[in-house]
């Protein structure tokens, strides 16, 4: 057998910034997540019913709340629309939750870090993938339900201009939140229907019993363990409306909270994983 | 210390398991064999070496700079791993230029320099399939392609040539040949010395995490000759290929362990990897895959360390 190959020289090669290299994770992260069904569908179903019912939330809210202004508080109605919750849930577990698993567990990430880049590189990146699927629940309904309030006329533009920017507020701590706490869960196994499920049991195992057992004993502190009620306190307060039974700037502060320590026992585990396999 | 690569007394451990124990090596410059059973402690060593794995005792470094969180230093080596990783999804081509869009190089460079990797390992023809549809050797070619596509200094190849067939080795070996040849440093694993025999005579035997041997190859294989060497090839004909390579006096025994597999032991495995490719290709036989198994080196093992 004989083969005649072409020979290489090694090169001194122009490389590009640390810029370059993250999002180079971040188109491939990208294409991954947009060639899986699930993923197109649940986003994109997320985006249009969420944004569709807090349309619908805000149309009839007159009716279903009598004596609601047309203000500003006006967005808190659909800002509290119980299917962000719902979707924002299943967006995580669906796209969120294999984020970091997946690569551990078919060992992708030991290419990843064979390469000149760091853990913060390659976290920085899985936030920016996820954190722009997310908003489109968390975010993106808010915005458009503004525009088309204000394209009906139910409020006017300068109401729904500063609904906008509250919603970005709003909704950006939505979404940090979640992406924090779903890449945390991810980070800490290899099998993502673990994180999938961590994921829902932050949300509606917190939220669910706490509800309920905030209505039993009368005592609504017990909803700051819920990050939805906490983000439904934010948001009431945000937009003017009635308070959620809990204070605000405690219900931001555990959200920050719960944010930054999601985001820093990451970073902390990231920093220590050791590749065992392959 | 100012080998390729230096290691001085380093310990790993895997909560009780032990993967590294004192290993002790210098590794020069050109091609050097780290041969060693499974679970040897080889992966444990290479991914020290690429700094996925901090040590517990001891001190490594790998072209003069302690490899644990060394980010720069990656610029500098390539690894292939022995698992099949990344994103099936993936062509071969997008493989390697994703791989090369994390080194930093500019799209164009990386879609130009992947292409030329992709044609040194003879993977041209392929580069445009998903990579979950290439055997097993064309996998590790492709690994192989993205490890050399950046033109680093080092080579950090786990079992590069695991479950290859005859041509893929072929490429396999003459690519890390020539890469050495024009100054590259390459540390690759094998349970199968008389592969790497074919690259190097340098080689460290490394058993139970530990360095037990190092130097030149003859007098190591000189030990291997007195036990037979098993060869398990991967072919939907197992019988008929056993046909043709009974006509090889050195084929001491066959044995077929399932429809598709067989299992071959021969006293010249220098010879029987030599001829290996002529036979398949005179009586056009497909072969998906070779390995061997470790006994025959377990018997060497069991041999130096008494």
């Amino acid at each position: 057998m004989s083969i005649s190959l072409p020979t290489y020289k090694r090169l001194e090669l122009p490389l590009l910034g640390r810029r370059e290299r993250v999002r180079a994770i971040i188109a491939t992260g990208l294409k991954k997540e947009f060639r899986r069904p699930a993923a197109i569908v649940v986003t994109a179903i997320g985006a249009a019913f969420t944004t569709i019912t807090s349309i619908v939330l805000l149309f009839f809210a007159p009716l279903f709340i009598p004596g609601q202004a047309s203000d500003l508080s006006f967005f808190a109605v659909p800002a509290s629309n119980g299917f962000v919750l719902f979707f924002v849930s299943l967006m995580a577990a669906v796209i969120g939750a294999g984020l970091i698993a997946d690569d551990m567990q078919s060992m992708a990430f030991t290419l990843y870090l064979s390469r000149p880049i760091t853990q913060t590189d390659y976290l920085l990146a899985k936030a920016a993938i996820l954190a722009p699927l997310v908003s489109m629940v968390t975010i993106v309904p808010l915005l458009l339900t503004a525009l088309v309030a204000a394209l009906l006329r139910l409020v006017s533009w300068t109401i729904a201009v500063e609904a906008m920017g509250i919603s970005l507020v709003i909704g950006g701590l939505l979404t940090l939140f979640y992406t924090a706490i779903t890449l945390f869960l991810s980070s800490l196994t290899r099998r993502k229907g673990i994180a999938a499920a961590g994921v829902f049991a932050v949300n509606f195992g917190l939220t669910l019993p706490a509800t309920v057992l905030a209505n039993q004993i009368q005592n609504p502190s017990i909803l700051y363990a819920s990050p939805w009620n906490d983000y439904l306190a934010v948001a009431s307060a945000g937009f003017g409306a009635a308070g959620a039974g809990i204070d605000w700037p405690a219900a931001l502060a555990i959200l920050l909270g719960a944010t930054v320590l999601a985001a820093l026992l990451t970073y902390v585990r990231m920093k220590a994983v050791e590749v065992i396999t392959g | 210390m100012n080998g390729v690569v230096e290691a001085a007394a380093v310990s790993k451990w895997y909560g009780e398991v032990l993967g590294l124990n004192a290993f002790t090596a210098s590794f020069g410059k050109g091609i050097t064999g780290l041969v060693g059973p499974n679970g040897a402690g080889k992966t444990t060593l290479f991914k020290l070496l690429i700094g996925q794995l901090h040590l517990d005792q001891g001190k490594i470094t790998l072209l003069g700079e302690d490899p644990w969180n060394n980010v720069s230093l990656k610029r500098r080596l390539g690894y292939c791993p022995e698992q099949n990783q990344l994103y099936g999804w993936l062509t071969g081509q997008q493989f390697v230029e994703t791989l090369l869009r994390l080194d930093g190089m500019p799209p164009a460079k990386a879609r130009q320099e992947a292409t030329a990797a992709l044609k040194v390992v003879g993977l041209s023809s392929a580069a445009h399939r998903p990579t979950r549809g290439y055997s097993r050797g064309m996998r590790q070619r492709a690994k192989l392609a993205q490890a050399l596509a950046h033109h680093p200094e080092i080579l950090i190849l786990d079992e590069p040539l695991s479950g290859a067939d005859p041509a893929g080795r072929v490429h396999i070996l003459r690519t890390i040949s020539d890469f050495a040849r024009d100054g590259g440093h390459v540390v690759m694993s094998t349970h199968v010395l008389y592969e790497i025999e074919r690259v190097t005579n340098n080689i460290v035997l490394i058993h139970n995490g530990k360095a037990i041997a190092a130097g030149d190859i003859h007098a190591i294989r000189a030990l291997i000759d007195e036990h037979p060497h098993a060869v398990r090839i991967e072919t939907s004909k197992p019988r008929q290929l056993a046909q043709a390579l009974a006509r090889m006096d050195h084929v001491v025994s066959f044995e077929f362990p399932s429809a598709d597999m067989l299992l071959v032991r021969t006293r010249k495995p220098d010879a029987f990897y030599r001829e290996l490719p002529q036979i398949v290709a005179d009586t056009k036989l497909e072969v998906q895959g070779l390995e061997s198994p470790d006994d025959s080196l377990d018997a060497v093992f069991r041999y130096l360390v008494g």
